[in-house]
């Protein structure tokens, strides 16, 4: 039977767990700085939770409020830089994206994190009016995610190539890439009748070809460089990755390095 | 001063060098090799650095070329990412005869440590290399290591291209070598 | 000799004689000033420019996918690429927010030793650009004098660690190793050098340069609204007098007890940065100076105690069982932070590099997303470049000090 691989998430998985093993948790503290609960205070009706992780406050919100919530925090709390806005991946658990805004207080000296749970398949309003930071940032989850973004001024790929097909940095995509990622760069320089010719990607590093007498010194059985070894009849047996036989009498030495 | 004095008289008249027209254009071509700067990742930053004061490419004839017409070696210096391939191709191409590749680094080799969807997992999957260079990043006595064996193929090879082999763009497919050059 | 195919030479990238007589202008991927694989689209009516587009992504290596399929400590060596002038400041960026999320801290010969990378670092990644931006611009003897300096820091780094550009020199949990012998002897001296041909070789050859004024004053002006609003940190944000050091203002290892000054320069201009970039290396020996008393007061520990995540000294490992078994463990699964986010920021030469890592308790981290300066410079690009001339496009792209393996990832 062949092993179950579960297709909506397939990054790599812990080899062993111990079922009794309780996943502790990062303390989350209540919000007491001054600062921070003026700034809870000012977003009163907007805030569903808040809490402090490891010295920086975390707001969660609802996704349509992003604009508004970003704006009170620019406008009235003095956070005026966006250091970073990313996404995160839970399609598999919860059908649902987690996005975040991470901004910056520079009088004050404080961070707060935005965060928002936005559903598959919907988009989010874009900050960009509010931060420009936001105008390559957005383009980077567009493009590693596939979360559209509303009134975004230039909406297009930025890290991948525009003919590029699936979003990298979702857990259904595989670290190695699909079949069309594979084949990419031959299928555009040489086009797609010199795959054959070319020959799949070698992802193993530790692979030996036989018959490439240019590459791989035979040892043992040493011919020509770039003979064609082909038709003959092959004598050493290999293994995935090792030589079984090595005939050591047949074995030469070269005088000199080539 | 130093003073020479030949004798016309014992060496039959006039000072004769004898050569073959392989070695002398060869003599040539491997003492003046003109790099393009196609730095790409970390490996550029020590191909930077055997080109500046300590190790200083320019007293073996190196001299960095920033087009591609007027280079002679190309050498891929770091990770070739699926999105830069046309392009590595294309300079490639656009390099005139006799040319060499030198392909600088694990990334650039085998696609190293980068076993992902992004990385071209070898150079010589579209480009036929002539030198591999082991290291991440490889030290700058490296790349001059490199570049005097790619000196020592030179003067081995014929004057005439044409009558050179050049590395195969094949890797899996044995018995199909269809020369992509 | 070229087999028909795809790669017959094509123009697409000219557009000559459009209808409103602007000319699109492809700089890059492959150029000798663009720091790597930046790729520009510019418009240009005349030699100004009217548009600008910066394309990235050439050198886009999958770091971020790559962090998701590794565990904790095999990602570590991989930092080292991102901004691979400095390596040291990413390896520690990572670490510092690892060992948040732990909620473990180095001990305190570890910090000296790291402090004294960071800065060593930062000395490395200003010699650079100094002599990159020298480069683009024209002053090619600089170039030469920079790297020689640079070589003799990178002597030091090898000394300490084995190589020369790719570290890998702090661990998570601390350092795993002990400076050599004489090592802080050739660090004091170093600093005398830097110290000497800063004021001797480089400030000599290029502050009252006529030539260097010229091109630099009043090129690429940043305000200081606009370099808060498009995320620049750093050299930028202080070049365009805000003072915002993560050094001093969120202090991290040993920075609380270290006496250094800010540089700010309000001239919003490349010229200004360049005086920054100059100052900020002062600071640097300064701080590098103070370092070497401050190592022979501490005790040779050099990781954490925390047997849960971090393996115990080469020494317990080899004679106590316990801490073999532990060992083993975290080897062969990884260490298993607790569930969490965690946002750091530190002060990279370039900038605020920050690491973001959300873990669910798996060995592998469920998300990873690093914070590079560079990538939001590359962003500024597009409204900096808009009314320059053509010849200071290599200038401005200089002073934004971009490094292309944090901009693409």
């Amino acid at each position: 039977m062949r092993k179950y691989v579960p297709k909506d998430n397939v990054q790599k998985k812990s080899y062993y767990t111990d079922r009794f093993h309780v996943v502790p948790r990062v303390p989350r503290e209540k919000v007491e700085d001054e600062h921070f609960v003026s700034v809870v205070e000012a977003l009163a009706g907007d805030v569903k939770e808040s809490y402090i992780e490891i010295g920086q406050l975390v707001l969660h919100i609802n996704p349509e409020d992003n604009f508004k919530v970003l704006k009170i925090l620019k406008e009235e709390c003095g956070y005026t830089q966006c250091s970073e806005q990313s996404a995160v991946d839970y399609l598999a658990k919860d059908n649902e994206f987690e996005l975040f805004w991470q901004l910056l207080n520079i009088t004050e000296a404080k961070r707060v994190r935005v965060v928002c749970r936005l559903a598959n398949a919907s988009a989010i309003e874009s900050v960009e009016p509010l931060f420009k930071s936001a105008n390559f940032a957005e383009r980077e989850i567009f493009d590693m995610f596939g979360i559209k973004v509303n009134n975004h001024p230039f909406l297009k790929r930025i890290l991948m190539p525009d003919d590029w097909e699936g979003n990298p940095l979702l857990k259904t995509y595989p670290l190695q890439g699909d079949e069309f990622a594979s084949w990419y760069e031959v299928d555009k320089i040489f086009g797609k009748e010199y795959r054959d010719i070319i020959g799949p990607e070698n992802r193993d590093p530790a692979k030996i070809d036989v018959e490439d007498t240019k590459r791989f010194s035979r040892v043992g059985y040493e011919v020509e460089f770039g003979a064609d070894y082909s038709t003959e009849e092959k004598d050493i047996e290999y293994s995935e990755t090792l030589l079984v036989n090595y005939n050591k009498k047949s074995s030469k030495q070269l005088d000199e390095r080539r | 001063m130093a003073q020479h004095q030949v004798n016309y008289a014992s060496t039959a008249g006039l000072p004769i060098a004898l050569t073959s027209v392989d070695k002398l254009v060869n003599w040539g071509r491997s003492n003046s090799l003109w790099p393009l700067t196609y730095g790409l990742a970390c490996c550029a930053i020590e191909m930077m650095a055997s080109g500046a004061s300590r190790y200083d490419f320019d007293r073996m004839g190196t001299i960095f070329r920033a087009s591609p017409r007027q280079a002679d070696v190309m050498i891929l210096a770091g990770t070739l990412s699926k999105k830069h391939s046309e392009f590595a191709r294309r300079l490639y191409d656009q390099m005139t005869e006799p040319k060499w590749v030198i392909s600088m680094g694990s990334c650039a080799n085998t696609g190293g440590m980068f076993n992902t969807y992004a990385t071209v997992q070898g150079v010589d999957r579209i480009i036929p290399v002539d030198i591999y260079l082991p290291g991440c990043a490889p030290r700058p006595e490296t790349l001059q290591y490199a570049l005097m064996m790619l000196q020592k193929k030179i003067r081995r090879e014929s004057a005439d291209m044409k009558k050179n082999t050049k590395q195969d763009l094949t890797t899996q497919t044995g018995k199909k070598r269809t020369r992509l050059i | 000799m070229q087999v028909s195919n795809k790669l017959t030479p094509f123009f697409e990238n000219l557009n000559f004689e459009r209808d409103d007589n602007t000319m699109v202008i492809n700089f890059g991927p492959q150029h000798p000033s663009a720091h790597g694989q930046l790729r520009l689209v510019l418009e240009l009516e005349g030699e100004q420019v009217v548009k600008a587009y910066p394309d990235i992504g050439y050198l886009h290596r999958g770091i971020e996918k790559m962090a998701e399929n590794m565990t904790y400590n095999e990602f570590l060596p991989t930092t080292d690429r991102l901004d691979y002038i400095a390596s040291t400041s990413n390896n520690y960026a990572y670490a510092l927010a690892v060992e948040k999320l732990l909620g473990i801290e180095a001990p305190r010969r570890a910090q000296v030793i790291r402090t004294a990378l960071l800065e060593l670092n930062r000395v490395i990644s200003h010699l650079f650009f100094v002599a990159t931006h020298a480069l683009d611009v024209g002053a090619m003897s600089v170039f030469l004098y920079a790297f020689r300096e640079r070589e003799f820091a990178m002597d030091l780094m090898e000394d300490y660690c084995g190589a020369r550009l790719t570290h890998s020199a702090v661990r998570i949990g601390g350092v795993p190793l002990d400076l050599p012998e004489g090592w802080l002897k050739n660090l004091a001296s170093f600093c005398d050098k830097v110290d000497y041909e800063l004021e001797h070789t480089y400030e000599a050859l290029l502050t009252e340069n006529r030539i260097w004024k010229m091109r630099l004053e009043d090129v690429g002006v940043i305000s200081a609204e606009d370099a808060l609003s498009w995320g620049c940190t750093g050299p930028m944000l202080r070049g365009s007098g805000v003072k915002w050091d993560i050094r001093k203002e969120e202090p991290y290892e040993l920075y609380s007890e270290l006496d250094f000054d800010i540089p700010v320069s309000d001239r919003c201009d490349s010229y200004g940065r360049y005086k920054l970039y100059m100052e900020e290396m002062r600071q640097s020996t300064r701080i590098l100076r103070q370092l070497i008393p401050m190592y022979d007061d501490t005790e040779p520990q050099l990781m954490a105690h925390a047997p849960q995540y971090i393996s115990a000294p080469k020494e317990e490992i080899m004679t106590q069982n316990y801490a073999l078994m532990q060992h083993f463990v975290l080897v062969t699964q990884g260490m298993r932070p607790p569930k969490g986010e965690v946002y750091v920021a530190t002060e990279s030469p370039k900038g605020e590099l920050g690491f973001y890592i959300k873990s669910e308790g798996e060995p592998y981290a469920y998300r990873l997303k690093c914070r590079a300066p560079s990538f939001f410079h590359t962003g500024l690009l597009q409204k900096l470049l808009v009314g320059t001339y053509i010849a200071d496009v290599v200038t401005i792209i200089g002073t934004t000090n971009i490094v292309f393996g944090e901009v693409d990832r």
